[in-house]
């Protein structure tokens, strides 16, 4: 034991003499406890020799866990001897250096061994001590990263299509550049040395030592998707839920094979070949057949932005709201219209133009395009064709198409489903399409466009179309439809968004429980957009979402009731009309109802519902609204129709979470707070008054 | 620091206070939870709520609640006047800190309450304390009540808005 002491005397030169190997080989006999003790002691005596510095006590303390937890003790005499060597030899300036080294090594030990040990949840990670210390430095990290790997992730799809391109090589390579050194800076361990494996093969790639065949380029692809995990495992650990890393071993062993392939040479033949067989199962796979103008001018833009808090956006929005209405307030200002100066009339003119052009372009500010997305479902695409043994070619139109990010972020789920179902049951096997006369490679389309103030996106496949006798018998089946009942192809069609609906044979891993439909269609409906379906048997089915540009504004129908003004969104709206007495006839005196074009509609008197005085209680001298929500149809009843306003929607705030029949409230044009109306919570609180 | 500070530095409560008047009496509210005072202002009801919520009104484009202390309090309910105004208090909501506005018949002044100033509520034989006072300041012009606004307009009386409504 006083023989190892010795060695961590830092000026000691007969330490640089000492014979390590002869030491650890004797202390491996040692039991734990003695080992221990032996790490309790060093620490004093590297207290004693270095001083304070702070990288020592790092060591000392990654020892002490290492012996908590039981880490064999090969392994750990392999650290001993390291930090030895380590303070036998360096200048203090270089040690302090190979110290943190050190220490970056022993946290990936550390965080190893809590992942195999099973009582993980006592363990004391110190793998995310450092994190603390910088959380914002942290987080730049995580974003910045993420941004990189999705750019990764394109250029190598870009580069799968065409292996002779460098320019995305290079795109690849100067982004597990960046992450290396980010990583390395926030001692990152795992994260650096998968990045630093990984650029020696993108540099042997790039020096056209090795080709981009697909085989490397699914290592390069599964170590990327190591890299996310590895930053959402950082992120995890930020939150302040700790999560020891995932084993770099197994990745890094595959990179390693890469590089080590091309040093032997020989190798390399057999790499070609297996490459070729791979290249032989997803030929043609996920080609984008984007004009390339397109894609380089969106990747142009991104170049030139900057993030922006969502807050700052949403205060910046209110304020611009506020300064329409000022502004507008000004103008109509009776003082104004009396002074009858020209000059001041044109003045006021113009600011209108200006501040119309500042709205304009604050809303636009939430727009991102949909590339993103799209990017993903390339990915996609490749992936679940290759694993369900399918060719398919994906075709995306409208990369540069914007949409609201909540909407994007929203829609991503959805997509993915319905990407994975248009795969998995929508495209045939290429022997079954050969069969049926059909190219063996499927085409699987998306495309995004705005029509009529909202947005589409259409999903296609030339698959084989949905069976319509099958979904029928299997809903008739389950009890969703009656036996007798008679439906139009697309209410049959709907019948899939059912939850636990399939018609599918077997469960695969890919899709077949009847979840992803429902998911589908729930997502869409929160979004307040609707989902269509087009189908014909054996070439085809197209699906068509349809959304709003936004969720943060919504066209609405102001109306008034009393002192009162309520907006009424539009969607929820059929129709608007003013009442005869012959359309109108009551129940016990009570319950009122109006006849519609030959339908029985109740009536709900918004004023009574909310309890407030109307300009008159005649329904002939009011206005109905005929409205649809979840199936029920009634109709309302407010004084009159004041106009028609795309209104931004606000909280009413924690206060008013839970009042029935309001969704939230809204800046009218004078300023006020007008409340929006939620048809469905109106039409239950219908119900619970009868 | 001098001798007589000291006994300040002990007693949380004293500080600065905002002083309102409702009725006779008059209140003080921690000046440091107080963001503006604003006129009264058209104030956009809610249905189906308690009657001391007054309703929703726009602040420079964020939409507040108002809460009306006549209302809360018990007192009568009279006009606005001029000198009518709402205090926007900041008080810490489930979600972060949230804005809130109170109706008072009008403000007068920043009082600067020390320790002596103070004393705790008097029992009133009703048993427990009342919880939103803080406590009561002898001043020259007569007593103030100190309200603990965050307690006046504590979330769980909130919460019992959706079960009116419901």
């Amino acid at each position: 034991m006083t023989r190892i002491l010795s060695i961590f005397e830092i000026d000691s030169e007969t330490s640089r003499g000492a014979d390590l190997n002869d030491i650890l080989n004797e202390s491996k006999a040692l039991s734990l406890d003695q080992l221990r003790q032996q790490v309790d002691s060093l620490a004093s005596d590297l207290i004693l020799a270095g001083g304070d510095d702070h990288s020592a006590n790092q060591v000392i303390d990654g020892l002490r866990q290492l012996c908590e937890l039981g880490l064999d003790n090969a392994q750990l005499f392999d650290s001993v001897g390291k930090v030895q060597q380590i303070i036998a030899t360096g200048e203090s300036a270089n040690r302090q250096l190979l110290l943190s080294n050190c220490i970056s090594e022993l946290q990936v030990a550390i965080a190893a061994t809590q992942k195999s040990s099973s009582d993980s949840g006592n363990n004391k990670s110190s793998m995310f001590g450092n994190l603390m210390e910088d959380p914002e430095l942290v987080q730049d990290f995580i974003m910045e990263s993420m941004e990189h790997l999705s750019t990764i992730e394109s250029s190598l799809l870009k580069l799968e299509e065409d292996p002779s391109l460098t320019e995305p090589i290079h795109c690849v390579f100067r982004g597990f550049h960046t992450i290396k050194g980010l990583a390395g800076f926030l001692e990152l361990e795992s994260i650096r040395e998968v990045a630093h494996e990984i650029e020696t093969v993108l540099d042997l790639a790039r020096n056209l030592e090795i080709d981009m065949s697909p085989a490397v380029i699914d290592v390069v692809l599964a170590s990327a998707d190591y890299l996310k995990q590895a930053v959402k495992d950082v992120e995890q650990g930020l939150k302040g839920d700790k999560k020891a890393s995932q084993p770099t071993a197994a990745i890094l062993a595959r990179v390693r094979s890469l590089s080590e392939h091309k040093s032997k040479g020989g190798n390399q033949v057999a790499l070609a070949e297996s490459a070729k067989n791979d290249q032989k199962a997803n030929q043609g796979i996920s080609k984008e057949q984007l004009p390339n103008t397109k894609t380089e001018s969106s990747n142009a833009v991104s170049q030139f932005s900057i993030r922006v808090e969502t807050a700052k956006l949403d205060h910046l929005l209110d304020m611009v709201g506020e300064l329409v209405i000022a502004q507008s307030m000004v103008r109509h200002d009776p003082t104004l219209a009396f002074s009858g100066s020209v000059r001041l009339q044109a003045h006021l003119a113009h600011l209108n133009t200006i501040t119309e052009e500042i709205q304009k372009t604050t809303m636009t500010l939430r727009m991102v395009p949909m590339a993103t997305l799209f990017q993903r479902m390339k990915r996609l695409v490749r992936d679940v064709a290759r694993k369900a043994g399918k060719q398919a070619e994906l075709e995306l139109v409208g990369e540069d198409t914007e949409l609201d990010k909540t909407v994007v972020d929203g829609l991503a789920d959805p997509l993915m489903h319905m990407v994975r179902n248009a795969l998995d049951h929508g495209v045939e096997d290429s022997g079954e399409r050969e069969a049926a006369g059909k190219p063996r490679t499927a085409q699987i389309g998306i495309r995004a466009y705005h029509q009529g103030g909202q947005m589409v996106i259409e999903l296609s496949d030339d698959g084989r179309g949905l069976n319509r006798d099958k979904i029928l018998a299997k809903a008739k089946q389950n009890g969703i439809v009656a036996e007798s009942a008679h439906l139009t192809d697309t209410e049959i069609y709907q019948l899939i968004f059912e939850p636990g609906f399939s018609t599918a044979d077997k469960v695969t891993d890919i899709s077949g429980r009847g979840v992803g439909m429902d998911v589908v269609k729930r997502n869409i409906l929160k979004m307040r957009g609707r989902v269509d379906i087009y189908s014909v048997a054996g070439s085809g089915t197209t699906f068509f979402i349809r959304l709003p540009l936004t969720l943060a504004i919504i066209d609405g129908l102001v109306v008034g009731v009393g002192t009162e003004r309520y907006v009424v969104p539009i969607f929820a709206v059929t129709e608007m009309f003013r009442p005869t007495r012959e359309m109108l006839s009551s129940l016990e005196n009570k319950y009122e109802m109006v006849l519609v074009r030959g339908q029985l509609l109740p009536i709900v008197r918004l004023h009574r519902r909310f309890g407030i005085v109307a300009k008159s209680d005649d329904p002939c001298q009011s206005l109905f609204i005929v409205t649809e929500s979840d199936g029920i149809r009634f109709c309302l009843m407010v004084d009159e129709f004041i106009g028609k306003q795309e209104v931004v929607i606000k909280s009413l705030g924690d206060c008013f979470k839970n009042i029935q029949g309001i969704a939230g409230g809204a800046i009218l044009g004078d300023g006020r707070v007008g409340l929006i109306l939620e048809m469905a919570g109106l039409a239950m609180e219908r119900e619970a008054a009868a | 620091m001098e001798q007589g500070n000291i006994a300040i530095a002990v007693d949380g409560r004293a500080g600065k206070y905002l002083a309102f008047n409702l009725g006779n009496e008059e209140f003080g509210v921690q000046v440091l939870k107080v963001r503006e005072i604003i006129g009264v202002q058209d104030i956009t009801a809610v249905p189906n709520t308690p009657g001391y919520l007054k309703g929703v009104i726009n602040l420079r484009g964020k939409v507040i609640p108002v809460i009306d202390l006549r209302v809360k309090f018990g007192l009568e309910q009279i006009a606005y006047t001029k000198r009518t105004c709402i205090i926007v208090v900041q008080v810490d909501g489930f979600n972060g800190a949230i804005l809130i506005g109170v109706v008072v018949d009008g403000v007068s002044e920043v009082l600067n309450i020390t320790a002596q100033d103070l004393e705790n509520t008097p029992d009133f034989g009703i048993g427990d304390t009342i919880p939103y006072i803080l406590g009561m300041a002898k001043m020259k012009d007569g007593v103030k009540m100190l309200l603990d606004i965050s307690t006046v307009l504590s979330q769980r009386e909130f919460q019992g808005v959706g079960a009116v409504a419901g």
